[in-house]
């Protein structure tokens, strides 16, 4: 059941993340579109056409401004774009095919490793657990309940 | 000069060479005299690079043509002030000014353990000669700073007007400080594997080391946001390059490292893992310089004859196979006892803290070579730019803050849950309060605003369990001494360097994660064109274009000026000067932005473009909250100086184990 509960709390992390909250609005088209591309200057500059400031993305902004305003949607663009550059032209993999594997991995790999640390610490605790409740009868029999408790309490309250 | 500069070079690489190996022989086979020869290896190694570094900067300084990396990188117009950092302006520099680091810190290693734990210096040198021997084989048969032109131009090329930044003299030695500094811990890691000597002495003794490293790399990355920010001319500050990643990956590992290396400290557990985490770390940084160096991942940062890929790829897969390997073999040594009381204590935290800041680089990595690994599969390129870098590392970001909020709070050893309701009703109670009072104003209509939304709900979170542990250690300072509140707080301070100086850094590290997260959601930008005295209004500003100025600055720069007016409630407010400059024989401009930074927003002026008309488009962005980053970034520093500053306890202490210690194992000297 307690599995089941962080699996389920894990399983929405990652949906949040991966983009079921909607993105930007309809007043920032223009963005999201710089936002999805490369620049593809001939200096290959290798940056994102939104961070970009060579007179190459001068143009190619001033290009899309026009093609949305003539009603063309942001994902048309995108799509004539990558038909005329390949996949190379968006700034981030599609999520389909074998591009899923990269958006995947990061929270697979995050996941099994905290499931690898909860089993670890399992582990530890229960060492230290073993110990104790071999030796906690003779100290139980020697400390009274009142010391018990009141040793307790400050230790509560001592940062270690 | 240059005779000599190179000289040296081959002197330092055959000195290197005999010391590692001398190191290890003494080491081996208790051979004092070997180890009293070697131990001059590393001051005359250091005096011959830098011989060589002074002739580089002398070639430099002088306008000496007749060197092609000085012709590359340099012309008789450059600014003093550039001709001096020009040095580590391309490869062949970086390579001497990064040998030039490893061989001062590899000194200073020297002087600070001479005669100190004979078991494990001999070898901690001996890898640092190692890897010098590395870097001096590329200086000296592949890229080779003093190599000719046979018949030398009258002027250089000069440097790539982007670098003629000031940032350009402070951010890669800062960077270079960083990464080079991870060479020590490593080193002593190796040394305590081969040694066998493998208690936490090698972390006693590097712990300085780590901590100045992770500071230098931390503000490196810091000084390349801003420098980013003022000189690239796009409104921000990280863009998730493969170069910044390469930064940033080792910077993760090492804090992760810093955190769980407190365990093994006060219970002697994992040192497997801390082990790993600092030859990760190291391997890391010469990963970031196989990115740089390679050309094998499109950058921004690449240098031009990126061709040392391959080198660093074997120098790369050495390490990590022999420090495997020596991890394995070493394994039952490194076995600790590994107990905890509870699940929930401060020791499960960092646990889960190095998980998420080993997710965080993981993804970083993952998203650096994920291009090679889809055109090694699919035979198709791809990119992996910010969308994907921002999408994956937030949300595991957002997780890591709330541990370092959860962190001081929870006890060592065992949090019992009176002691949880204790300890977390403040922080908790200050988070609902941010929450509710934040709600009506922020916009909360995509995914950016949430995670910001989000992120402050945490920042306040993470502040109030941080200043209640001040507020806590001062009350009861008070009472116990008699103090003043100030005299209380500094006191505690100064008697917990390490613990308070730490609170510090995360109060830095909170203002970075509101700073990006202001700045990401809630700014706005405008591209007007504009005839002189035309104005147009942004969140509240009215920016009026009155001039543009042509200068002629040097022979080579020209500089065209914008002026712009900027009236708030009908008042002049401030007066901006964006500029573009124009570099003789380089085919784009380059643009120097004006920026008004105040704490609660920045407004970031671009001149774009201009006509002979004199009219001229001018991008304007208000970006919220980003000198908060950098405010963080100089809380990091102060605390950092804290937690470094030298403990007169802590060197009682340590005066004692050398003590017990040369009683153990006397020194040379002594036998």
């Amino acid at each position: 059941m307690h599995t089941k509960k962080i699996m389920t709390i894990l399983f929405m992390f990652v949906w949040v993340s991966m983009g079921l909250v909607p993105d930007a609005g309809a007043g920032a088209l223009l963005d999201d579109l710089e936002n999805q591309l490369m620049c593809k200057c001939d200096d290959k500059c290798g940056k994102v056409l939104i961070n970009c400031t060579c007179s190459t993305s001068d143009k190619t902004r001033a290009k899309f401004s026009k093609m949305l305003e003539s009603g063309i949607t942001v994902e048309q663009i995108v799509k004539m774009q990558v038909d005329k550059y390949g996949e190379t032209v968006l700034s981030a993999p599609t999520k389909f095919g074998f591009n899923l594997t990269a958006w995947m991995t990061p929270f697979l790999a995050l996941v099994a490793g905290g499931f690898g640390v909860r089993k670890v610490l399992l582990a530890w605790v229960g060492k230290k657990g073993n110990i104790d409740s071999i030796e906690a009868p003779v100290a139980e029999s020697k400390i009274s309940e009142k010391y018990s408790k009141r040793l307790k309490d400050e230790l509560d309250g001592i940062e270690l | 000069m240059n005779d000599i500069g190179e000289f040296t070079l081959l002197l330092a690489l055959a000195t290197a060479l005999y010391g590692c190996i001398a190191y290890v022989m003494s080491a081996r086979g208790n051979r004092i005299d070997l180890y009293l020869s070697a131990d001059k290896t590393p001051f005359i190694v250091w005096v011959c690079v830098t011989i060589s570094s002074i002739c580089l900067w002398k070639a430099f300084l002088t306008d000496d043509f007749s060197l092609q990396y000085v012709w590359a990188y340099s012309n008789r117009e450059l600014d003093t002030f550039y001709k001096v950092s020009s040095f580590w302006g391309g490869q062949k520099g970086s390579l001497l000014f990064w040998t030039l680091l490893l061989s001062t810190y590899m000194l200073v290693v020297y002087f600070q353990n001479r005669n100190k734990n004979l078991r494990v210096v001999p070898y901690a040198m001996a890898v640092m000669l190692i890897i010098v021997v590395f870097f001096l084989f590329l200086i000296n048969f592949s890229t080779n700073p003093f190599e000719r032109i046979p018949l030398p131009p009258e002027d250089g090329r000069g440097l790539n007007p982007l670098l003629q930044n000031y940032w350009m003299v402070i951010h890669p030695p800062t960077l270079y400080l960083g990464y080079v500094g991870f060479t020590v811990p490593f080193a002593f890691a190796v040394a305590a594997l081969i040694s066998k000597d493998l208690d936490d002495g090698w972390i006693r003794m590097t712990r300085k080391w780590t901590l100045i490293s992770w500071f230098f790399l931390c503000m490196g990355n810091l000084f390349g946001a801003s420098w980013a920010y003022v000189e690239l001319g796009w409104g921000g500050y990280w863009a998730w390059d493969p170069v910044e990643n390469a930064a940033f990956m080792p910077l993760l590992i090492a804090t992760a490292f810093l955190h769980s290396v407190m365990i093994q400290e006060k219970k002697d557990m994992m040192k497997v893992w801390n082990m790993s985490l600092i030859l990760l770390t190291f391997a890391m940084t010469i990963f970031g310089t196989f990115i740089t160096r390679s050309g094998l991942i499109q950058s921004v940062h690449t240098f031009d004859e990126a061709t040392l890929g391959y080198y660093f790829l074997a120098f790369l897969f050495v390490i990590i196979t022999a420090c495997t390997t020596l991890i394995i073999a070493r394994l039952p040594l490194l076995k600790s006892t590994n107990e905890l009381d509870s699940f929930f204590s401060r020791e499960s935290s960092f646990l889960f803290n190095n998980l998420l800041l080993l997710g965080i680089a993981f993804a970083t990595f993952w998203g650096t070579i994920f291009p090679i690994i889809s055109e090694a599969v699919r035979d198709v390129k791809i990119t992996v730019g910010p969308p994907f870098y921002n999408q994956v590392n937030v949300p595991i970001g957002l997780a890591l803050l709330a541990l370092i909020g959860i962190g001081p709070v929870i006890a060592w050893r065992r949090a019992t849950l009176s002691n949880l309701k204790k300890n977390f009703f403040k922080p908790i109670l200050a988070s609902l309060i941010v929450a509710i009072v934040l709600f009506p104003f922020i916009p909360l209509g995509n995914r950016a605003e949430i995670y910001t939304y989000v992120t402050f709900v945490l920042c306040a979170f993470v502040v109030t369990s941080i200043f209640t542990e001040f507020y806590k250690g001062t009350v009861s300072r008070m009472g116990l001494h008699e103090e003043s509140v100030a005299g209380a707080l500094t006191a505690m301070t100064w008697r917990n360097k390490r613990r308070y100086g730490g609170y510090i850094v995360h109060i830095g590290v909170v203002l970075i994660f509101a700073g990006i997260a202001g700045s990401q959601a809630y700014g706005t930008h405008t591209e007007k064109h504009l005839q002189l005295g035309e104005s147009f209004e942004i969140r509240g500003y009215t920016i009026k274009y009155e001039k543009l100025v042509a200068i002629e600055a040097t022979n080579i720069k020209t500089r065209i000026i914008a002026q712009l007016a900027v009236e708030r409630d009908g008042n002049r407010y401030w007066t901006g000067h964006p500029e573009k400059e124009f570099y003789k024989g380089q085919n784009q401009p380059v643009s120097e932005v004006d920026v008004l930074s105040t704490w609660k927003e920045d407004l970031y002026m671009i001149l774009a473009d201009f006509q002979e008309d004199e009219s001229a488009t001018i991008k304007v962005y208000v970006n919220p909250m980003v000198s908060w980053m950098w405010t963080g970034g100089w809380i990091i520093a102060f605390g950092t100086m804290i937690s470094m500053w030298p403990d007169r306890l802590e060197q009682r202490r340590r005066l004692d184990r050398i003590r017990k210690q040369e009683q153990l194992f006397p020194s040379p000297a002594q036998e």
